[in-house]
């Protein structure tokens, strides 16, 4: 009993430490408004101040506890600390569906933004259960369905942002999570959804704390693992749902308030679920309050999603050194099938279509007033000058990064690491968001500023985890914490609407618009060196992913193979990123396609993953290129198109 | 008098096709690419049509009048021009504004480029820069002629709206465009809008400065500082269908001046990034709406 008063006791304190400051901030507020206008009547100020100011602040009480709680059974049912609201795909498919409605069927946003939004939220989640439901509900299997689903409404929806910009300009701000309000409308309806859910929750919680003994124990003593799971993910996935579709896009409470009630001794799964709600719901009230005595001196906009990323995740950062580690070792090898063919198969397949591919890309196009061409006549030097690094870029830096992303799944042991988990494309992009505000250089001084942010970035994560031994979860911990406030810069950047905000959206979309001859011919110098050096350290990576203990037993010098090998796919993933933007996607499908091809070890999965990882990324710079033109769909977003349905296809094929 | 306005756009449409013979051969050496809206409409008006557009296919949601000619060719994005097609378009002039710097080294091969700042950091008003940049861009193109008779004429519109409304007693208007219904852009000075509703004799109600592209981004309920009951709120379109129902609903709305019927209205599409042209459409509109209910 003392035990548990004591384990209460540090998130008790979180808590009350936040709300307090909250309700500090939240008096200065509305303080000056309450004594001013006690004399006279029916002043205007007060309406604002009963139907705004404190509809605002109650939402983001409600908001803050859903996401937290939303936040705290995911990661609980999914076992994986990096889980939260996004990871199932609701808030993409919601952001889908509300683009894909503004734009297609404007009339039925009438009906409700909210009812949109749930139904996207709803689908989305669907599909990622349903996917799961057939895998037994495996954890690993709902989160890299989940991922790869929000990875492609993502995708989706920043095409169609991308082509209509000045008409979405609402989508910036929604997706960027403002909580704004002029009535009581959403705190109300809030209310009575988060209640029928805590309700269940409540109902569900002793089952759900047999889980940390493991499936077999916890099915042993009479837990149903499948039916707990979806009523679980349900009620997370609704939370969520709720809070995006009223709000828009809070994401990062989801995952902090979790991680700062574990850190702060939250242990049993009981106290998680009681306390983040708390935490969340003090972090956001704080931050909201600070941010509107802070807007009112500045007399901007600032979208508070946006704003609590920003602040939230270097406190991430700040926390992870004191996370809890533990080492996974791959959890799918037991349930991989054997390789059904010799890898030179798949190997030869995929270095002919990569052929096909490029010499397609180099000479079908489309002329003035949009006909398709076959390239010859007049302008065939001019045009093959112009696209020609176009191509060789792509294919560089889609072998690149499918290859960092081949060493980084490997090192890790989580299926979800890429390149832009890493965050080092996360850096490169700040780079140039810093450039393009401060001092607006050309195109030269972009380039400078995205190397010394990608190089910057991977200095921080290996200096931070330096201690651990680079342990995978505080180095991916640390790089979503780096890419959420990326994202969330970009997110305030664009929700005030700078025309600025667009050329900084192209980089992050990764469009290889700007390749020139020079550029495309040190990138592929850059990729042929990398590469190179990646397939010599192909014996530690066939070795380290079976665990510390054996790597060590055979003689690997466990923190400088690390170091190395994660100093090197920084390299590529930064040489990547430079020219074609931070395209995760290809970081991620090229080492699953190759593996789902039957490219097990080291070697023949980074051959194959680099050709896979190339010939997407030509592919997708083709299409992009040419299927609206002359309006241009960035590589990065088109490549998420093609790979993700690919790879959602081959996982629900796999047994 | 709504024919006014028309008549103005559509002269500065029709100038290209109705010149005097000479003229027309001369322009026809002279292939101009615009890449800026407000640029590519003050070139209808100087008489020299483009060949090569940028945004073509969104030019009747933004910009609308003056309409551009069939024979424009569309050449993608302005951030991102497709220089396939620009190539094969042959220019001899290219537009540019400082927003597309990042270009110049692509675009200089190609042809000559003329790059002309009206919305910058130290800009200040919009409107007369934007009329600055239009004699700057006249002369340049060698098209003085055409450009003093263009300004004339735009101004003495602006002066016949000021009179259409001098005698009435005209409410100051707030501009918004609604980006949802939490969300609105205001527009105020030192913007385009800003610039034309002092021209035109309007008083903004809207007094906080913007941003020097001339708006901010606000949350709904900021609109309450405006204390005035007889304030207008214009709003562009397009408005979200579901803005206006779900405004109604808000105790605090209801407490706004611009709840109260004929104290809100909404007009058709005008550029607020434009030039010369896009402030008569926008002044034109304006005097349209307070005329009918002053």
């Amino acid at each position: 009993m003392k035990a548990i008063r004591r384990e209460n006791l540090g998130p008790a304190l979180v808590s009350l430490v936040l709300l307090c400051a909250g309700c500090m901030a939240f008096w200065l507020l509305v303080g000056p408004t309450l004594s001013e206008s006690a004399g006279q009547g029916n002043d205007i100020q007060r309406m604002v101040l009963y139907y705004s100011t404190l509809p605002r602040l109650t939402t983001a009480l409600l908001a803050g506890a859903a996401l937290a709680l939303s936040g705290a059974l995911f990661q609980q049912v999914l076992r994986n600390p990096l889980a939260d609201p996004t990871t199932l795909g609701v808030s993409a498919g919601a952001n889908l569906a509300l683009v894909v409605v503004s734009l297609f069927i404007p009339d039925l946003l009438g009906a409700g933004r909210d009812i949109v939004a749930l139904l996207g939220s709803a689908a989305a989640a669907a599909i990622v259960v349903g996917f799961g439901a057939r895998r037994g509900f495996s954890p690993y299997s709902l989160v890299l369905s989940g991922l790869v689903l929000s990875l492609w409404c993502g995708g989706l929806s920043a095409i169609l942002t991308y082509l209509n910009q000045r008409y979405l300009a609402s989508l910036f701000i929604w997706g960027a999570g403002s909580l704004a309000q002029q009535s009581w409308v959403i705190p109300l309806s809030l209310i009575w959804k988060m209640g029928t859910v805590a309700i269940v929750c409540a109902l569900v919680i002793r089952p759900l704390s047999l889980l940390d003994l493991g499936e077999s124990s916890s099915a042993a003593l009479g837990v149903r693992l499948a039916r707990l799971r979806i009523v679980v993910v349900a009620c997370a996935v609704a939370l969520a749902a709720f809070v995006t579709s009223a709000v828009g896009v809070i994401g990062f409470i989801g995952l902090v308030a979790p991680t700062l009630a574990r850190l702060s001794g939250a242990r049993r799964p009981v106290q998680l679920i009681f306390w983040s709600p708390l935490i969340g719901a003090g972090l956001l009230f704080l931050a909201d309050s600070v941010l509107q005595l802070a807007a009112g001196g500045f007399g901007d906009f600032l979208p508070t999603g946006a704003v609590t990323a920003i602040f939230g995740s270097p406190l991430l950062l700040a926390l992870l050194p004191r996370l809890k580690i533990r080492h996974r070792i791959q959890q799918a090898a037991a349930r991989r099938r054997p390789p059904a063919w010799n890898t030179k198969v798949p190997v030869t397949i995929a270095a002919a279509s990569v052929l096909v591919l490029v010499i397609v890309a180099l000479f079908v196009g489309r002329g003035p007033g949009g006909s398709w061409t076959v390239l010859s006549g007049e302008f065939l030097d001019d045009i093959l000058a112009i696209r020609a690094p176009k191509v060789f870029a792509a294919l560089a830096s889609g072998a690149m990064l499918a290859v960092a992303g081949s060493i980084l799944q490997r090192l890790t042991g989580n299926e979800m690491a890429s390149p832009e988990v890493l965050g080092i494309s996360a850096g490169a992009t700040f780079g140039v968001a810093v450039a393009l505000f401060a001092i607006a250089p050309g195109f030269s001084g972009q380039f400078a500023f995205a190397v010394g942010g990608a190089i910057s970035v991977l200095t921080v994560i290996l200096l931070s985890s330096r201690r651990s031994t680079f342990a995978p979860e505080r180095v991916l911990l640390a790089g979503i914490a780096l890419s959420a406030m990326v994202d969330a810069i970009v997110g305030v950047l664009s929700s005030t609407g700078d025309p600025r905000a667009v050329l900084l959206m192209r980089w992050m979309s990764g469009s290889t618009y700007l390749v020139d001859g020079p550029i495309a011919t040190a990138e592929a110098a850059i990729a042929a060196a990398l590469i190179a050096v990646a397939l010599a350290a192909r014996r530690w990576l066939d070795i380290l992913p079976l665990g510390p203990a054996p790597s060590a037993a055979v003689g690997i010098p466990l923190a400088r193979s690390r170091l190395a090998l994660f100093g090197l796919a920084g390299l590529m993933t930064a040489a990547a990123t430079l020219t074609v933007g931070p395209l995760s996607f290809v970081g991620l499908m090229g080492p699953h396609l190759a593996r789902e091809a039957g490219l097990t070890r080291a070697l023949p999965q980074m051959i194959g993953a680099a050709l896979i990882g190339a010939g997407l990324m030509v592919a997708a710079d083709f299409v992009g290129r040419t299927i609206v033109a002359p309006y241009q769909i960035p590589a990065g977003l088109v490549s998420a198109l093609i790979g993700a349905p690919c790879l959602m296809f081959l996982l629900s094929r796999r047994r | 008098m709504k024919i006014s306005r028309r008549s103005f756009l559509h002269h500065a449409a029709a100038a290209a096709v109705s010149m005097p013979k000479p003229l027309r051969a001369e322009v026809a050496r002279q292939r101009v690419v615009g890449l800026d809206y407000g640029l590519s409409s003050t070139l209808l008006s100087l008489g020299l049509p483009p060949v090569g557009i940028s945004d073509l296919a969104d030019w009747d949601k933004w910009v609308v009048e003056p309409a551009m000619p069939q024979s424009v060719v569309d050449i993608g994005s302005s951030h991102e021009v497709d220089f396939e097609v620009l190539i094969q378009l042959k220019p001899d002039i290219i537009l540019t504004t400082p927003y597309l710097d990042e270009l110049l080294p692509r675009l200089q091969p190609i042809a000559k480029i003329l790059r002309l700042e009206i919305f910058t950091p130290d800009t200040g008003p919009i409107l007369p820069a934007a009329i600055a940049a239009t004699r700057k861009l006249a002369a340049e193109l060698g098209h003085e002629a055409e450009a003093e008779p263009f300004l004339a004429r735009s101004d003495a519109f602006f002066e016949r709206c000021r009179r259409r409304l001098a005698g009435r007693t005209v409410p100051p208007v707030v501009l918004v465009s609604f980006m949802d219904a939490r969300h609105a852009r205001v527009y105020s000075a030192p913007g385009l809008f800003h610039n034309a509703l002092e021209r035109i004799g309007v008083r903004n109600a809207w007094t906080r400065q913007s941003n020097y592209w001339g708006f901010d981004t606000i949350g709904i309920e900021e609109l309450s500082v405006i204390t005035d009951p007889n304030a207008r709120l214009i709003a562009f379109d397009p408005v979200p269908p579901d803005v206006l129902p779900k405004l109604v609903d808000s105790p605090l709305w209801q407490a706004l001046p611009f709840s109260r019927p004929g104290h809100l209205s909404v007009v058709p599409p005008a550029l607020m990034f434009g030039m010369v042209n896009e402030a008569v459409r926008f002044a034109g509109l304006v005097t349209d709406v307070l005329e009918q209910d002053a």
